[in-house]
């Protein structure tokens, strides 16, 4: 067996990102622009795109893809099974994989919501997990099944809800200094956000992810590719998917040391080694955060604290990229940067260590990005450069 | 595996459909497996502990603690059957180790968790459907 860190390598990124509603071009028109973004980023021909990876149910078939961009040959299609955001990192794995093997050689991941084609996120994900037991209870969206791992989480285990806030604040902190982010020019009101409405307690409004229409693209090659390229490679030195017995799907049934966590328990020690790095040796997190709780609930899994020393780390002071030590959601995340579920955690995994953030973290070499918290199939990457 | 005649609202049934006949019938059934004794839940059609395809369908009793809880505010389409604010508790049931989900109604004073409450069965509108389902109470 290979180990696959640090030989394959993002070499160009595209993002396009719209208030939901009112994006210029039907979903595929959107996706297209982001890749050929990427590319140009990349400075690599579109038609020498052969290889599409995505996640959560996207509707795009890549093969439809081909015209537009010029394509002659498809050699690889995937997608990690799920529909919400556990996949979005493991879809950099399944990419590696086809350009490793030489299956492919130039693999674009992507996601795009245009939720006038699309529908609404929320209800695609719940798709997933609605049955008549859940529905028979009035739970019929993410929110609440969130809401109830969160409580368990705040009541049992004693995580103190304070630390949500000071999650959403950092990420409102980065989000309103990014000219690309819903929230740009809007400071954190604790007041405005303590007094939201209430969706499904213990979250109020500002616990919870907002959804935009877009298209994030990836172009992830051979190191030895990208270094040929325009840009400098970032190179994947790690990437893990998977769950473990007692998590998945369960009607509530996890079992009961996972139910609060964000089932990131399964793959934490496959990610870390397979890179040689341990949770200290991280400089940046770009976090999935559906809802706060969980976002919290990520952090721990992922070896960044416990539920004892929580609100050490999970502090406003230490989550910024101007000073923090464990900087987090440097866009402003899915909670103030905008939601294309959750490619644009990735888009931003990469920004960061080329320093073409809004948010700068100084010295960043390695950034982990932590897929969709509580997913059946979870998944999460990091990613180095230089 | 036992017949089963329910028809669900939602999409594809699993090996469940014996859970759903017992509710209409009045009863809480949960399934064992023949081969080991382990209880599955959600129900399996084959035992993954010792491969055996046979399971009893028990009756136990809707007696529990609270494992944990949330109160709906959110208009969420689908939830048009409950007056808002509603609470849904997560319920281990007494006798096995299984947990079942469902609405609380009476009072909430006391909820927490932990709390003890006992179910009883009702329908729940959904759509043209009328779904088989627990309501919980805090025993006071």
């Amino acid at each position: 067996m290979i180990n696959p860190s640090g030989l394959t390598a993002v070499a160009g990124i595209g993002y396009r990102q719209y208030k939901r509603g009112t994006a210029p071009l039907p979903e595929r028109g959107v996706l297209v622009s982001a890749i050929v973004d990427a590319c140009n980023d990349a400075g690599f021909d579109p038609a020498l795109i052969d290889g599409f990876v995505s996640y959560g149910d996207d509707k795009n078939e890549p093969v439809r893809l081909m015209p537009d961009l010029g394509m002659k040959h498809l050699n690889w299609s995937a997608q990690v099974w799920g529909g919400g955001g556990g996949g979005v990192a493991g879809a950099f794995g399944l990419a590696s994989a086809a350009i490793l093997t030489g299956q492919a050689r130039a693999v674009v991941v992507f996601r795009a919501l245009v939720e006038g084609n699309s529908g609404r996120l929320s209800t695609a994900v719940m798709a997933h997990h609605l049955n008549d037991h859940m529905v028979s209870a009035g739970m019929v969206a993410p929110a609440q099944l969130c809401a109830m791992r969160a409580q368990r989480l705040f009541e049992h285990h004693g995580v103190p809800t304070s630390v949500c806030e000071e999650l959403v604040r950092a990420s409102y902190h980065h989000g309103s200094r990014n000219p690309e982010a819903v929230a740009f020019g809007h400071e954190y009101d604790a007041a405005e956000a303590r007094t939201s409405r209430w969706i499904a307690e213990p979250f109020r409004l500002f616990d919870c992810s907002r959804e935009n229409d877009g298209a994030g693209a990836l172009l992830l090659v051979s190191s030895e590719l990208a270094r040929d390229l325009r840009k400098p490679p970032v190179t994947l030195l790690s990437v893990a998917q998977g769950a473990e017995r007692g998590w998945g799907d369960l009607l509530e049934n996890d079992r009961e040391d996972l139910y609060p966590t964000a089932g990131f328990g399964a793959i934490r020690q496959r990610l870390y080694d397979q890179a040689g790095l341990t949770p200290a040796d991280i400089d940046v997190v770009q976090l999935y955060e559906n809802f706060s709780a969980q976002g919290v609930a990520s952090l721990i899994d992922h070896g960044f604290c416990t539920y004892e020393n929580v609100t050490e780390v999970v502090r406003f002071e230490n989550l910024i990229a101007d000073g923090g030590r464990l900087p987090v959601n440097t866009s402003g995340g899915n909670f103030a940067h905008g939601f294309v579920h959750g490619i644009g955690c990735a888009i931003e995994a990469i920004r960061v260590l080329r320093g073409e953030t809004a948010n700068p973290v100084a010295g960043a070499k390695t950034c982990l990005l932590a897929g969709g918290p509580g997913s059946p199939t979870v998944s999460s990457a990091i990613f180095g450069i230089g | 595996m036992a017949a089963f005649s329910y028809a669900t609202a939602t999409g594809p049934l699993g090996a469940e459909g014996p859970y759903w006949d017992a509710l209409l019938d009045g009863h809480l059934k949960l399934p064992r497996c023949r081969g080991c004794g382990a209880w599955h839940w959600p129900a399996v059609w084959r035992c993954g502990e010792c491969g055996s395809w046979d399971h009893e369908w028990v009756e136990r009793a809707l007696t529990g603690t609270v494992f944990s809880h949330t109160r709906t505010h959110h208009a969420f389409a689908g939830t048009e059957a409950f007056d808002r604010p509603f609470t849904t508790v997560l319920v281990s049931l007494t006798e096995v180790p299984i947990r079942l989900i469902g609405v609380l109604e009476g009072s909430e004073e006391g909820l927490r968790i932990g709390a003890e409450v006992e179910g009883r069965i009702d329908r729940t509108r959904f759509g043209t459907h009328d779904i088989p389902a627990l309501r919980w109470r805090l025993v006071a």
